[in-house]
């Protein structure tokens, strides 16, 4: 009896983990939503929701119950099966990329050697999702928007990847939370900032990746804008273009799988931010050094650190993320390829050479 | 029955009936959807085989590039052609169907002959490799071991590989390059 009552739960707690991190991302959705529209509003001198709860603070959450209550419309036209399904499949795929993600020491809910190229495939499916969207609604403006987002994503695969494989060279390790623990105290082998100076017992930003390996920052940087392509959003979302596409490969979803669609979409801005948080900017590792007696760094690293600094740093990427959005306006699709394969992917190919000498010289 | 194995039961019914649809649609779109069921699945039989290193390698090339790939050429083809396409002849049997039954069957004889023929429980290698204690784990990492054998035991297999794949990139690029003397 033993035995069995431990297997249940073993499977207990995967569920749990998987029903809190659905949680997460839908609150996350929420607020992100709310987030965007107050931070656009400040950019463009408004007020933004004001209206619901203090602050408009509930505005999203009524958006959401009055999504939840309306009609489920599918064109007469449409190929009616994959139109209903490839909300849920934009949406799982998002979601589980998430699985791999660690958020502290000792906290992750899967620990994979694979992980990074896990992530890499499980997110690719979105493509496909988004083009089940766009031939399923039958409608020009889904299929242009969805053809051009497939177009856009699959050419920023190439640099992002690179970007990732100068990372990899770096920490000599797929799995995420390896990665994460070689960026602070708790690394088990020496650690220098920018290649000479021995700081494994000093931690904090000192040995976070962009400052052990400091081309690591382009690459970063490379990865970032990438990632901004991945998600669809400007200056590089030409797929959703409203004053060409109406709305892009989303044109005819209403109620619940619209709000499936929006869910993807901030559950993805979230995702690659912990992403380049993770692989750059020092994971779930504090930014406070130690400094002689003030041990700063020992103190504020746990498992309950971990969550609260991983959390912060990629909704403070989340927050860059909306800020472009509304400062700069949106390329054309010849402008978007240029930056992709004349700028990003030379870019990211010099990084991973760099990595490579940099691995065999000086570390 | 414990739970890995009714899984792995159900992941190789979910790999033949989805296969089997691929092959019985009539709409060719939802075929190739349904094409990505059959990929998937078949990289969770992959991770049964403790290759899950090409397992997620089979999601990376086939779903993301693969498929996508033939759902562009789907929709970058005339409409006349594929309507064509998908006008069939309904008869279950037809003379346009033989050399294809043939072959499918010839094909079935072949694998079934294989599979009896290499008596897998009692093949010699395995038995040596299983005494030496030579077997993969479960929590094994087989990454850095993949990457060692590419770069010395596989090495000319893998240049001759990626030769190949930089012939057909240069061969693509000849062919949608604009001819300059059109212009003039």
């Amino acid at each position: 009896m033993q035995p069995k009552q431990n297997y249940l739960n073993f499977y207990l707690i995967y569920i749990a983990v998987g029903l809190g991190l659905f949680g997460f991302s839908a609150v996350f959705a929420l607020f992100g939503v709310y987030a965007e529209r107050k931070v656009s509003a400040f950019i463009q001198d408004r007020l933004g929701p004001t209206e619901t709860g203090k602050f408009g603070l509930l505005q999203t959450v009524a958006d959401i119950v009055k999504l939840l209550q309306k009609e489920l419309i599918t064109p007469a036209a449409a190929d009616k099966l994959l139109f209903a399904l490839a909300p849920f499949i934009i949406f799982i795929a998002v979601y589980l990329g998430f699985a791999v993600m660690p958020w502290g020491p000792g906290l992750v809910p899967v620990s994979l050697n694979l992980g990074l190229f896990y992530f890499f495939a499980i997110v690719s499916i979105e493509t496909l999702g988004i083009l089940m969207a766009g031939w399923g609604s039958n409608n020009k403006y889904s299929m242009l928007g969805a053809m051009r987002s497939v177009a856009q994503v699959i050419s920023y695969e190439i640099p992002a990847g690179f970007a990732l494989i100068s990372v990899v060279m770096i920490a000599q390790t797929l799995d995420l939370q390896q990665i994460a623990t070689q960026q602070g105290i708790l690394s088990t082998e020496t650690t220098k900032f920018l290649g000479f100076l021995d700081v494994s017992h000093i931690g904090g930003i000192l040995s976070w990746n962009i400052f052990r390996a400091p081309h690591l920052m382009v690459a970063f940087v490379i990865y970032f804008i990438a990632s901004l392509a991945e998600c669809n959003r400007a200056p590089f979302d030409i797929p959703e273009a409203e004053s060409e596409l109406v709305a892009g490969f989303h044109t005819e979803y209403t109620g619940l799988r619209f709000g499936f669609v929006f869910l993807a979409e901030y559950s993805m801005m979230f995702l690659v931010s912990m992403l380049g948080v993770i692989l750059f900017l020092g994971a779930w590792n504090t930014p406070l050094p130690n400094i002689g007696v003030v041990q700063l760094a020992n103190w504020t690293t746990g498992w309950g650190w971990g969550i609260l600094w991983v959390s912060v740093k990629a909704l403070a990427l989340v927050g860059v993320q909306m800020w472009i959005r509304w400062t700069l306006p949106r390329f054309r699709v010849d402008q978007l390829m240029d930056l992709c394969w004349k700028v990003l992917t030379p870019l990211a190919f010099a990084c991973m050479v760099i990595s490579g000498l940099w691995r065999l010289l000086l570390m | 029955m414990n739970i890995a194995t009714l899984i792995f039961y159900v992941l190789g019914f979910v790999v033949q009936a989805s296969a089997l649809t691929v092959a019985v649609s009539k709409n060719l779109v939802r075929s190739i959807f349904m094409f990505f069921v059959t990929l998937f699945a078949l990289a969770g039989l992959y991770v049964y085989a403790l290759a899950d290193f090409v397992a997620v390698t089979q999601i990376v090339v086939y779903v993301g590039g693969v498929l996508v790939l033939m759902l562009f050429a789907f929709m970058l083809s005339n409409r006349e052609v594929l309507n064509n396409l998908q006008e069939r002849n309904s008869r279950f049997f037809s003379i346009q169907k033989v050399p294809a039954i043939l072959v499918a069957v010839l094909f079935l004889l072949i694998l079934v002959n294989a599979i009896i023929k290499a008596d897998v429980d009692n093949m010699a290698w395995i038995k040596i490799s299983a005494q030496n204690n030579n077997v993969i784990q479960p929590a094994d990492n087989m990454v850095p071991n993949m990457g060692v054998n590419l770069m010395t035991r596989y090495l000319l297999p893998f240049e001759a590989v990626s030769i190949l794949l930089m012939m057909a990139l240069i061969g693509a690029a000849h062919l949608a390059r604009k001819e300059e003397h059109k212009f003039q």
